[in-house]
């Protein structure tokens, strides 16, 4: 077990998360009930209001904390308890963190931000708000820097040495974490905070825009990232082999920080103002990401297979029958991945150029969200849940828990296929995302969209439902593995942290010498960027002022 | 044994079949997109 004190600041991050967690998935019920017209707001609360705290409160905050949780465990598991140091910026980052989360979700549920997880401009919220998600980014960079200072020092103690893939794994995250947040930050101090608080009267919209996505997109491989190390690190650990090759699994991480950043245009390909020729490169830029996925994918087949044969499995795949099913640690883990496959495949056609247009402002987008981040990683994260927490307060995972952790997974599952696949469809019909309940003026055309059996709003309210009651599932499992379980006394009922051995002696040095790969992502970042971001600046068109439509 | 070895030696056709599969499904669903947006 790793030092009281590191497990104190890893629990209070996932306490925050599961906070966090809780009032998202609410917001999400109430989200579909809206939608379906069976659900009338009071006054003082809108839907605008429910999806902007849907989507912060999920997307950006229980992601984060939960991150940070589990990076700050893995970190001192793998490299040894934090000196005095680590901690305290640690515990500053934590508490920045969440002053940044109170504030902007004051801000959200105050109806002062109902902006949306995106805060596209001209939508105007509070400038508080803006202030809250700066302190949120602020936090996470100290929290950030705590680990990579951890990770110095280990490295000047071991001079020549390959860092543990976990380390490896968590420092690529971090990078591309820090270089992610360059757009962020640039947007909301210096577009966003003096426009927001009246000290400029109006913003350069394509320009926030931009810097939002050169932001938006590699946010989406921070939250895939601590997904991908379960599947690299943990899920060998479970199935009783190692990883199945150190080099590949860290060659595909560093080429994430590559290929995750200079592709941010590819969530703007509907917008004028950037010409066709930086929009294809960066289109072009989005599909080499599919290499490390696919070898991500290949790497995670040949685990399932090696640890299959070893165990009997025969023929083609006799080894799919041998995996641990019963184990839920696995199984979630399983069920992730599986999901990854259609939502792997739907961000390709996302990120298509003229493909596009068939679903870019459709619930097609919202189905990918959910069957992206939404499950993916979201289900790695409760997969990882279940032992992470038990093995951080001591507590046992009972049979109980055990049984229940499947009823939740098995529930997740459920309403997600029902409520993305629904959206998915609707979204290919042409049904709109990032709006409440619409009779669309009782347009014949419109109205088809909702006949099908599947594509309806009551299906979209069916799966919504069955997810929030997975999700009030394992906020109990929390609740109890955090504070109520029975401790773990004998031997075979303590949780571990299941981390795989990994063989580095054949892997070559220079996949960490980290100059290398900050020198390409910076190379091909001001390649893909400089030239249109200086034209949005020198050739801005008059700002706009801000709006408030709710 | 080196790990180069450890591989070689390894029975991957599954892992093959598999990743095709997961090829199949990327063109597959992409086809069907590329179809809707040609046929609007």
């Amino acid at each position: 077990m790793i030092a009281a004190q590191d497990r104190k600041i890893a629990l209070w991050n996932i306490g925050v998360a599961y906070t966090a967690f809780l009032i998202g998935t609410l917001c999400g019920l109430l989200q579909v009930f809206i939608r379906n017209d069976a659900l009338q707001l009071p006054a003082w609360l809108d839907y605008y209001q429910i999806l902007t705290a849907h989507g912060v409160l999920l997307a950006l905050i229980f992601t984060t904390f939960f991150i940070f949780g589990f990076f700050i465990t893995g970190m001192s598991k793998s490299l040894g308890a934090f000196g005095p140091k680590v901690r305290l910026f640690s515990w500053i980052g934590f508490w920045v963190t969440l002053l940044g989360t109170v504030m902007a979700t004051v801000m959200i549920v105050s109806g002062e931000a109902s902006v949306l997880y995106t805060f596209y401009a001209p939508l105007k919220g509070s400038g508080w708000f803006y202030v809250g998600l700066a302190l949120v980014i602020v936090g996470t960079w100290i929290s950030s820097f705590a680990l990579v200072g951890h990770y110095i020092v280990w490295r000047k103690t071991h001079k020549g040495e390959l860092s543990p893939l976990f380390a490896f794994m968590t420092i690529t995250t971090i990078i591309l974490w820090i270089i992610a947040c360059l757009g962020v930050v640039a947007t909301v101090l210096f577009q966003y905070i003096p426009w927001a608080f009246g000290w400029t009267d109006t913003i350069n919209v394509e320009l926030s825009r931009s810097l939002f996505w050169y932001f938006g997109h590699p946010l989406v491989y921070f939250w895939l990232l601590p997904a991908y190390m379960a599947w690299y690190v943990i899920v060998p650990k479970l199935l009783g082999v190692k990883v199945f090759s150190d080099s590949l699994a860290r060659l595909s991480f560093v080429l994430f920080i590559l290929f995750s950043i200079p592709v941010g245009f590819h969530h703007q390909l509907t917008e004028p103002g950037i010409s066709n020729f930086w929009k294809f490169l960066q289109v072009v830029l989005t599909f080499m990401v599919i290499i490390p996925s696919l070898m991500t994918a290949f790497s995670m087949f040949a685990t399932f297979e090696i640890s299959g044969r070893k165990k009997g499995g025969t023929g083609l795949f006799g080894w799919f029958k041998k995996l641990p099913w019963k184990d839920v640690r696995f199984t979630s883990i399983f069920i992730a991945m599986a999901f990854f496959i259609p939502g792997g495949a739907g961000g390709i056609i996302n990120a298509s150029f003229q493909l596009n247009e068939v679903v870019h402002n459709t619930l097609w987008i919202v189905g990918h969200f959910h069957i992206t981040v939404g499950t993916p990683v979201a289900m790695t994260f409760m997969g990882m849940t279940f032992w992470l927490i038990p093995y951080l307060t001591g507590r046992k995972f009972t049979k109980s828990m055990q049984i229940l952790g499947f009823v939740q997974i098995i529930t997740w599952s459920i309403g997600m296929l029902l409520m993305s696949t629904a959206q998915h469809v609707l979204g290919l019909l042409g049904a709109p995302r990032r709006t409440a309940y619409s009779g669309y003026n009782g347009h014949e055309s419109a109205l088809e969209w909702f006949d099908g059996i599947l594509t309806n709003h009551v299906t979209m309210a069916v799966g919504g439902s069955i997810l929030f009651l997975s999700a009030m599932i394992l906020i109990y499992i929390v609740v109890m593995t955090m504070f109520l379980s029975p401790k773990a006394v004998k031997p075979e009922e303590i949780v571990e942290f299941p981390m795989a051995e990994s063989d580095k002696e054949s892997t070559p040095k220079w996949l960490e010498n980290w100059w290398i790969w900050i020198g390409i992502a910076v190379f091909l970042i001001v390649a893909a960027y400089a030239i249109p971001l200086s034209h949005m600046i020198h050739h801005a068109p008059p700002g706009s002022e801000g709006f408030k439509t709710w | 044994m080196s790990k180069k070895d450890d591989h070689a030696n390894v029975d991957l056709r599954g892992t093959l079949i598999s990743v095709f599969f997961v090829g199949v499904v990327i063109v597959a669903m992409w086809v069907i997109v590329y179809s809707m947006y040609v046929a609007r």
